[in-house]
């Protein structure tokens, strides 16, 4: 059934069908709408969950690392500065192969004091372990937080759903929220590989000497790698039972395109206009949008955008001192070709900025 | 729906995990301190003069064991429901709870208690001691004389009371008006003592003949006749001054006629201040003629202030000279004082000022100035050979055993004192006639609640309080992380215009709900009240709970998670001695 939510309203509805039993979280701007109403839920009793009031987000995120690592569904959320204060703990909660799902709004970090949206917060944790994925609509919203928690315990990695403060967070959009039945035959009940036993008592997550903890690493790199096919395999299903798939990239016009606008969250429907009406006027031009963003679907990026002579990556975040971050990604990926197309890159729309349908002929 | 492909091979799960159980990692050989439970004695409990366990009675009542919790007032204090009524509550002044938001309202719970013991017949908590023939005579059936009556009776004395008045209960009877004590309730109490088989004997004033027989038939004599006598202001036309003490008196033996036009109540002290709102009551315009400053009357403040709200004026700095009949009504003449010095608790010292004498024409003047003993025997002794002297106490071996207690003895003049007076009383004679005089400061010693002066029946008789270490809790002791803020419970009152009508009771007792809700607030200061955070906290599962709380020190390391995490300072870190 068709209901008219919040973006940040469409995550707790999809928590709350995705029957998560332990859930922690600190509010933030613009993070608060989810786990203010998640909390309402846990009052009202239309979910069975415990709700962890917590004092920080370092807490939040350890509180659902103890609740995972005892075998139970769990979900987080956070924003910005709480998401970097967790820093230390997404590390951990990926090592330890706990399959936790959060919601991450993205907001720019301060100073100056900034609550709209950029992508810097989640991109500075790249390189925690986490596989993230960015969401366009409060639709992709909704299907993206339930995929989450079934790709997370299929590899047993942690699954960050990102999307932008404000333009998605707070803005009511259309959702299809399906029945739970349904919900239930896509994601079953969580069944855990890792699972603290009180009748047999071990340490988990002890000291590891070099070569076991070589080892570690290895399997988590083994467990990001299948994710693509993972992921695919999962969007099956989900496309079967709600008709709709999302890909861990989206392809747009791209098959004879000269030039290729790669973009991520929000952006992507404005992108999709600029690539409509250059259309229009008889320009070959084509949309890449990219979902996953960890694991990097580096083979599906040489596929779509290798054939193409120019690529123009517009990146809402920025690696000050290299520039924005899913450009760098997209040109490491072309590097190994033997002919690689251009890659230019713009960072726009920082800290919440517009981008405009805009652009100069001369510039394509 | 196709059934989910699950040919994927599994994915790699490398985690760091032991296979054998943590047990055999016995982290208490990394201890070098342990935690240990050591119960405390909570600050409200060491200043209360009746050594009442209030932060185990808030614990009883917030678990709704309400019989229980009046019966362990009832251990320590056969008064609760008059106490909850008119004593001062020196215990909310150091409760710890003031530092978060308000102090715990004590006194409304122990009325609650107190009037929930009188009407589901809550009992004195039963003795082993059966009575052996002992015989005490008590002089005076207040406070001190009852409580005396009420502990001894408990200890196996036989007890005889001989109170000069037609009816039991002293000032409580005959000083205390009805607005702040109704009679029934502290009737109700007096017979919950004498069913425990001592007898009041009425209209019999103490004379040289029956001390006489007292000597031969009794093993003792308690004398808690309290100050019977109002002081005299000692100036021209006194004569002409009501006694505040016999009006109040009056009041309780007959309804009284109304009396009009302005009064003078000459007294700062709580006296005063109920014969002021009575003759309010009664239709006068009263002022409080006194000699200092508010700030510096003996009256409970409280008190003060709920006297100003029914219309009382107060004058300050006034000394009465002389009184002259006028027509109609009195001259008072009054002098001026000032404040020459103040003493080192801030109270002031005054003498004439230069202004002249001024003049106040009233319809009648009341004193009450103060009382003090009202024969030469009721005098405890000064000093000499066989005289005692203790916190609440002053007695006199030299040929017959008597104990002197009450507004006698006490330097605070207050109904809990009066019933330390009568606890320590009974455990003076008690010791006295088993051990011998040689064990009663010992054994006075042993059961301080605290630090002192406090005593504890409950102690002295042996009881789980004995083993509280008497070291008292403060705020820095406490986890107010694991508390939360919540406002003080308020009492039903009478509006003001219903005040002056009648000699109604002006505050109501808490109905259960708040009773319990107020005992909820009350951190349990020292004590342990199986709120279960020590073994929740501990990160090596060291804590057992089988009826007791026990450490498994095989695994405890020490760490001292559980102390810190106590919320009420039940738990200690000792150095581990090796």
């Amino acid at each position: 059934m068709k209901q008219v939510l919040e973006g940040s309203h469409a995550v707790a509805e999809a928590v709350r069908r995705c029957r998560v039993q332990v859930m922690s979280a600190y509010p933030i701007t613009p993070q608060t709408h989810i786990v203010e109403a998640l909390s309402d839920y846990c009052a009202d009793g239309s979910m069975d969950a415990r709700f962890l009031c917590v004092e920080s987000e370092h807490s939040a995120m350890a509180a659902v690392i103890g609740a995972a690592s005892t075998g139970v569904r769990t979900f987080t959320a956070s924003s910005s500065h709480g998401l970097a204060l967790m820093h230390e703990l997404l590390h951990w909660a990926s090592a330890a192969r706990l399959p936790i799902v959060m919601a991450e709004v993205n907001r720019a970090l301060g100073p100056g004091w900034n609550i709209w949206t950029d992508q810097t917060d989640s991109l500075a944790q790249r390189d925690t372990g986490w596989i993230q994925l960015y969401c366009e609509d409060g639709q992709e919203v909704f299907d993206t937080t339930v995929q989450a928690f079934r790709l997370a315990e299929a590899v047993n990695l942690p699954v960050m759903v990102v999307m932008d403060a404000f333009f998605l967070s707070h803005t009511f959009e259309p959702v299809e929220v399906p029945a739970q039945e349904t919900v239930d035959r896509f994601l079953p009940p969580f069944k855990p590989r890792i699972q603290i036993d009180c009748g047999d008592p071990c340490a988990i997550g002890q000291l590891a000497p070099p070569n076991v903890y070589m080892e570690m690493r290895r399997s988590i790199q083994a467990g990001m790698e299948a994710v693509p096919d993972r992921f695919a395999a999962l969007e099956d299903d989900f496309e079967t039972l709600f008709g709709r798939r999302y890909g861990g990239v989206e392809a747009v016009a791209c098959d004879d395109a000269e030039v290729i606008l790669v973009v991520s969250g929000t952006v992507t429907g404005t992108a999709r206009q600029v690539v409509a009406d250059l259309r229009r006027e008889g320009r070959r031009a084509g949309l890449l949008k990219l979902k996953m963003f960890r694991p990097f679907p580096s083979a599906e990026v040489r596929r779509i955008l290798g054939p193409a002579p120019k690529i123009a990556v517009v990146d809402r975040n920025f690696s000050f001192g290299a520039g924005g971050i899913f450009a760098q990604e997209v040109r490491a990926a072309l590097y190994s070709l033997p002919r690689r197309p251009t890659v230019f890159g713009y960072v726009a729309g920082l800290g919440g900025a517009r981008h405009y349908p805009r652009y100069h002929p001369n510039d394509i | 729906m196709k059934p989910i492909p699950e040919s994927f091979p599994e994915i790699s799960l490398f985690i760091a995990r032991s296979h054998s159980t943590t047990a055999v990692n016995q982290t208490g050989s990394w201890r070098f301190a342990r935690p240990i439970y050591n119960e405390k004695t909570a600050p409200c409990s060491a200043v209360c003069p009746a050594g009442t366990d209030i932060g185990r009675v808030g614990m009883l009542a917030a678990g709704g064991r309400l019989k229980e919790a009046a019966a362990l007032i009832l251990e320590e204090n056969p008064l609760p429901a008059v106490c909850g009524r008119v004593c001062f509550h020196p215990c909310e002044a150091v409760c710890n709870r003031a530092r978060m938001d308000e102090s715990m309202a004590v006194h409304g719970l122990e009325r609650f208690l107190g009037d929930l013991a009188l009407s589901q017949g809550v009992e004195a908590p039963p003795t082993e001691q059966r009575a052996d023939g002992r015989r005490v005579a008590i002089a005076g059936a207040g406070p001190s004389g009852l409580a005396a009556a009420y502990f001894l009776s408990r200890l196996g004395f036989s007890c005889d009371i001989f109170e000069s008045a037609p009816e039991p209960g002293g000032v409580l009877r005959w000083g205390i008006p009805a607005y702040r004590l109704p009679a029934e309730v502290l009737a109700g109490e007096i017979a919950r003592i004498t069913r425990l088989g001592c007898r009041i004997h009425c209209d019999t004033s103490v004379t040289s003949s029956l001390l006489s027989e007292i000597r031969r038939s009794h093993d003792a004599l308690f004398v808690g006749c309290g100050h019977g006598k109002s002081i005299g202001i000692g100036i021209p036309g006194e004569s002409m001054i009501t006694d505040g003490l016999a009006f109040l008196a009056d009041l309780r033996r007959r309804p009284a006629a109304a009396v009009q036009g302005r009064v003078a109540v000459i007294g700062g002290g709580n006296t005063g201040v109920d014969v002021a709102r009575s003759l309010r009551r009664l239709g006068a315009r009263p002022i409080l003629v006194y000699r200092r400053r508010r700030q510096d009357m003996p009256a409970f403040p409280p008190e003060v202030a709920m006297a100003l709200e029914e219309g009382v004026r107060l004058m300050e700095l006034a000394a009465p000279v002389r009184v002259e009949r006028a027509d109609p009504g009195y001259r008072l003449t009054l002098q001026t004082m000032r404040v020459f010095e103040t003493d080192d608790r801030n109270r002031a010292r005054v003498c004439p000022d230069t202004a002249p004498e001024r003049e106040m024409m009233v319809d009648g003047i009341f004193s009450a100035i103060g009382a003090e003993a009202a024969e030469p025997w009721q005098q405890p002794p000064r000093s000499g050979a066989g005289v005692l002297k203790y916190s609440h106490l002053q007695g006199d071996t030299r040929d017959f055993v008597t104990l002197y207690g009450g507004d006698l003895t006490n330097s605070v003049r207050s109904v809990p004192d009066a019933v330390a007076s009568g606890k320590q009383a009974a455990m003076v004679f008690d010791t006295l006639l088993e051990e011998g005089a040689g064990a009663v400061s010992g054994r006075l010693e042993a059961s301080r609640v605290g630090p002192g002066p406090s005593l504890s029946m409950e102690i002295y008789r042996g009881g789980p309080r004995k083993d509280r270490s008497p070291r008292v809790v403060g705020w820095d002791d406490l986890n107010p992380a694991h508390f939360l803020p919540a406002p003080a419970g308020l009492p039903g009152r009478l509006d003001l215009n219903h005040r002056l009508s009648s000699f109604s009771e002006i505050e109501t007792t808490f109905s259960e709900t708040t009773a319990v809700e107020e005992a909820r607030r009350c951190f349990n200061c020292g004590l342990c009240n199986q709120c279960d955070n020590c073994r929740l906290f501990c990160p090596e599962m060291a804590v057992a709970v089988d009826r007791t709380r026990q450490i498994d020190l095989t695994y405890c390391k020490g760490c001292g998670i559980c102390v810190v995490e106590c919320p009420s300072s039940a738990m200690d870190l000792v150095e581990e001695q090796r």
